[in-house]
């Protein structure tokens, strides 16, 4: 019984994943701005893989494993946002129509 | 007579032409109301061009698509030909697999059979793609380097630094957290790579890659202060060297049947292996300076 709730809850966590990154595809191949595009894969970026972790760590129970999918999870959490930060400031510094498509903050 | 600095110059300064102009002017073509109120009235003719991009496009992803097709069935049939993993008549056949599985440990006192493989069995092998990675460093160098005395170094820092992200913190505090950890990983591999899965090669990359992410993070000054040319040529020069000198003791020793210097040792412990960790200890430092080298290269045609 036990065995079953963790393989539908390992599915129902694959699913979700596959929908958010399914969804950061979507939204990269249907935005035109780069920013918009940036922001579809950042954020759904983070919510995938955080699912397919958790799947995994479903999967393979409470062990050694475990600790290693959090490290891998812990790595994305800083990598991920970080690398979406660096290219939104090249955007940022060398998109010379930026005002055209969003609106700058001003101090 | 034009020189090609000049046009360099021009190409920063103005940037370069938009080449799909034509194209997106027709993505976004919306018609006009009057326009559109003669295309009910009278139906045209599409202009020619358009006509046969339309086609071409077709073509292109028709095309495309029956490539993906083909490539999928020719590696997925391919994939069902391997014999299964960890079969019991999967190494049947390989007499050397074989052998390197049953006296591996024995020869070279190794509990990672990969490294005394690359480093020891096919030592030949690795000697030489350590200075094929040498020669190609040396080769980007003719290309790309500029010389130091070069008019045109004010022209580089105004190229680079427009894009480059400066004093940002949140870059840098990533970087407190996450270089550390990269160096100590990446040396972690280097010294157990006749221990546990990794060796010179790839912790080599690692240290390659920390040394990269410091350059961009940290800025031009802060890693020209602890590796520049001088840095370069030395760790090359003296681990090649050192590669070479220990190797070629190595084949001595071997083809002779001389006893070596370096003992195998106790088994599972970092000093154990003969030659293997200082031989991985090279590699790693040829491998993450011509990395490093590289990206440098690449970046601004200098250190």
């Amino acid at each position: 019984m036990l065995e079953w709730v963790r393989f539908i809850l390992f599915c129902v966590l694959l699913f979700l994943a596959a929908c958010s990154l399914f969804m950061s595809v979507l939204g990269v191949n249907r935005f035109r701005f780069s920013l918009n595009r940036l922001h579809a894969a950042s954020i759904n970026d983070t919510l995938g893989i955080l699912c397919i972790v958790l799947a995994c760590a479903v999967r393979s129970g409470l062990n050694a494993l475990t600790l290693k999918f959090l490290l891998v999870y812990l790595f994305m959490l800083i990598t991920c946002p970080l690398s979406s930060h660096l290219i939104s400031l090249l955007v940022y510094r060398s998109d010379e129509n930026l005002t055209r498509e969003a609106e700058l903050w001003k101090k | 007579m034009k020189k090609p600095i000049s046009a360099l110059k021009r190409f920063l300064e103005e940037g370069s032409e938009p080449l799909d102009i034509e194209m997106q002017s027709e993505l976004d073509y919306t018609p006009a109301p009057e326009e559109a109120r003669r295309g009910e009235n009278h139906p045209t003719e599409e202009p020619g061009h358009i006509k046969n991009r339309r086609t071409a496009n077709v073509l292109y992803t028709v095309s495309s698509v029956v490539l993906c097709a083909l490539m999928i069935f020719i590696l997925v049939y391919n994939v069902s030909g391997l014999p299964s993993f960890g079969g019991a008549d999967t190494l049947i056949d390989s007499e050397v697999g074989r052998f390197y599985i049953e006296n591996g440990l024995e020869d070279t006192g190794a509990t990672n059979i990969i490294t005394p493989i690359i480093l020891s069995y096919r030592g030949f092998d690795t000697l030489g793609e350590s200075h094929v990675l040498f020669i190609a460093l040396c080769s980007v160098m003719l290309l790309l380097r500029f010389a130091p005395q070069d008019a045109s170094s004010a022209l580089r820092a105004y190229a680079i630094e427009e894009d480059e992200p400066q004093d940002d913190d949140i870059l840098k505090g990533f970087g407190h957290v996450l270089l550390p950890l990269v160096f100590v990983f990446g040396l972690y591999i280097i010294f157990n790579g006749n221990l546990s899965p990794g060796g010179g090669f790839s912790g080599g990359a690692v240290l390659g890659a920390g040394f990269i992410m410091y350059l961009v993070i940290y800025g031009h000054d802060a890693a020209y202060k602890f590796f520049n040319y001088k840095t370069m040529k030395l760790v090359s020069m003296t681990a090649l060297v050192s590669y070479s000198l220990f190797k070629g003791y190595h084949f001595i020793t071997g083809y002779n049947g001389w006893e070596s210097v370096f003992s195998n040792g106790t088994v599972g412990t970092i000093f154990s292996g003969g030659m293997l960790l200082y031989l991985n200890v090279f590699v790693g430092a040829v491998v993450s300076v011509t990395m490093y080298t590289l990206f440098v290269l690449f970046r601004r045609g200098d250190f």
